[in-house]
């Protein structure tokens, strides 16, 4: 039970749902699967006056465009998106990072458009708060802390954690927007804000309405791990994805994009670490360097109980294995396996 | 908070009732309709002892709100069993003595459901990746595995 006052109204089309929301600006919220949504107002961290459900709207399949690119509507469920044919073939590392999300229930309820739009987490933020009787922090309008107390005012370290965004960004993929005055197309890493208090770069009455991914061009592959305990139902501990283009040799990079999630307010991609890969011969040497540079740069905020030491460990190790592993596909698919 | 009136299919009849905005589906089901075999768990989407099938999806009742299931089918763990015939995963899992306390056991079953459905041979290990949503703090999951397996097994007449 929410236990708040708050309105439902159901949009039959996106555009209904954008025109709704800007009527109520701050206080309204779109509501796709609500499996984010519903966890964060059960706990009273979003209040919205009104929730606008986009449930009635029925995605469109994903298609092939005819650059090659591929088109995804942001409502489709990420369990379509995880056993879609066409996905996996495609871009088999979506289908991956889709996969490892949540567990069933949360795959076939969820969308793609709220996958990137969840919150950020934090242990003090993901708990009732009124039997704690204590201040709100930051993030709930308050005036502290409670983890990182020594923090300058207005800094949250809170984590976006997200499996399907890190994958997006490696994969250079673009979200259509769609506002009051029409589309915009943004790239998903400029989703981000890198902001725990404002975590995406949307205004309230903006809904994303898909995400474009660029064709394959030949020597591409990919690397994607989710670091994880258990190994289901759990948020990463740190995710990470990889997108390299190799020369004919099939061991020269030409291009590499990697994207480390789930240990900062927003995905990061340490751009000098992908430029020390760029024109090199990709061995074991550059790969630990890479992944060792990575961790550095990439600064991992502690979070559910991960020291950053071990989350920076866990980055290098996984990292360079997520290379090598990106290699060892390129040369299976040479060999034809 | 105003109500609101839903209609829906549960279990095969059409049901009507009243809720009101911030009440779950599970709560709809518990409270409203009285069918309690759906049970409550954590109320935030970890445990999966509320799942239940929302127009032929596998979902947590808990993160569902009652008004959205305006027009939906919904099955529930009161509707596996055939009168006096109680569906094989139940029946596996009463040999297999797959439940202690049982509050899981209800999610679990429609959770398994789910799966055989879509795949009636699975692997253990798909068993175990499949029923990752549903937590069970009693049987330390190897006998509910088990029976999985077995109703499965004897669902192919193997
Ligand atoms: C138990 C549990 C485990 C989870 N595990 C994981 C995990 O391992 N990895 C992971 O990545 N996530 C995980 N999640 C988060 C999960 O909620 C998301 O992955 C899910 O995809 C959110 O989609 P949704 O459609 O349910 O979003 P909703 O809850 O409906 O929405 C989330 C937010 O996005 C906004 N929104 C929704 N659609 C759009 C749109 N089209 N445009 C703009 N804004 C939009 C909403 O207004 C809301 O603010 C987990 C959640 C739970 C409860
Ligand atoms: S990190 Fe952010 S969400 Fe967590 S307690 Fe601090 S201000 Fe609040
Ligand atoms: S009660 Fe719904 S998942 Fe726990
Ligand atoms: S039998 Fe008690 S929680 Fe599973």
């Amino acid at each position: 039970m929410i236990l708040f006052d708050f309105d439902y109204e159901r949009a039959d089309t996106l555009e209904q749902a954008v025109a709704l929301l800007a009527r109520l600006q701050g206080d309204a919220r779109a509501l796709a699967g609500g499996t984010d949504l519903l966890p964060g107002m059960r706990m009273e961290n979003i209040r919205p006056g009104l929730l606008v459900s986009l449930s009635g709207i029925e995605p469109e399949a994903p298609q092939v465009l005819a650059d090659g690119s591929i088109r995804i509507d942001a409502l489709t469920r990420l369990a379509t998106l995880e056993n879609s044919e066409l996905v996996r073939r495609v871009v088999p590392m979506l289908a991956q990072s889709a996969h490892v999300v949540g567990g069933n229930q949360i795959r076939q309820m969820g969308t793609l458009g709220g996958n990137l739009c969840q919150e950020v987490r934090c242990l003090h933020l993901d708990q009732k708060h009124d039997y704690q009787f204590v201040a709100p922090c930051y993030k709930r309008g308050g005036t502290c802390c409670y983890p990182f107390p020594r923090n300058a005012p207005e800094v949250c370290w809170s984590v976006y954690m997200s499996d399907i965004a890190p994958a997006l960004i490696a994969l250079n993929a673009q979200v259509e927007i769609l506002g009051e005055t029409g589309t915009r197309r943004i790239d998903v890493e400029a989703l981000f804000t890198g902001n725990g208090l404002k975590p995406l770069a949307l205004s309230q009455a903006e809904l994303l309405r898909a995400v474009l991914i660029p064709a394959a061009a030949p020597g591409f592959t990919w690397g994607f791990h989710k670091s994880t305990v258990r190994g289901g139902l759990e948020f990463g501990m740190a995710v990470l994805a990889v997108a390299l283009q190799l020369a004919e040799d099939g061991r020269t990079c030409t291009d590499a994009r990697i994207v480390v999630g789930a240990v900062r307010e927003g995905p990061v991609r340490p751009v000098a670490a992908e430029r020390s890969l760029i024109g090199k011969t990709l061995d074991e040497e550059r790969m630990e360097q890479a992944a060792a540079d990575t961790s550095r740069v990439v600064n991992p905020l502690p979070h559910h109980g991960f020291s950053k030491r071990h989350l920076m460990d866990n980055i290098r190790v996984h990292l360079r294995r997520t290379l090598a592993r990106a290699l060892q596909r390129a040369r299976d698919q040479e060999a034809g396996r | 908070m105003s109500k609101h009136r839903v209609t829906a299919t549960v279990n095969g009849d059409a049901v009507e009732f009243l809720c009101e905005t911030g009440e779950t589906l599970l709560e709809a089901l518990r409270d409203e309709l009285q069918l309690t075999g759906t049970k409550e768990g954590c109320g935030t989407g970890d445990c999966g002892a509320c799942s239940v099938m929302l127009d032929g999806r596998l979902v947590c009742s808990c993160l569902v709100l009652g008004v959205e299931a305006q027009g939906k089918t919904i099955e529930t763990v009161e509707g596996m069993a055939k009168g006096d015939e109680l569906h094989p995963l139940q029946r596996k899992f009463l040999e297999h003595a797959a439940l202690q306390c049982g509050i899981c056991t209800p999610g679990m079953l429609i959770s398994a459901r789910a799966l055989l459905e879509r795949n009636p041979d699975p692997t253990e290990e798909e068993v175990r990746y499949w029923l990752a949503g549903n937590l069970c703090r009693c049987t330390g999951y190897h006998k509910i595995v088990e029976a999985v397996l077995d109703a499965a097994r004897e669902m192919r007449g193997a």
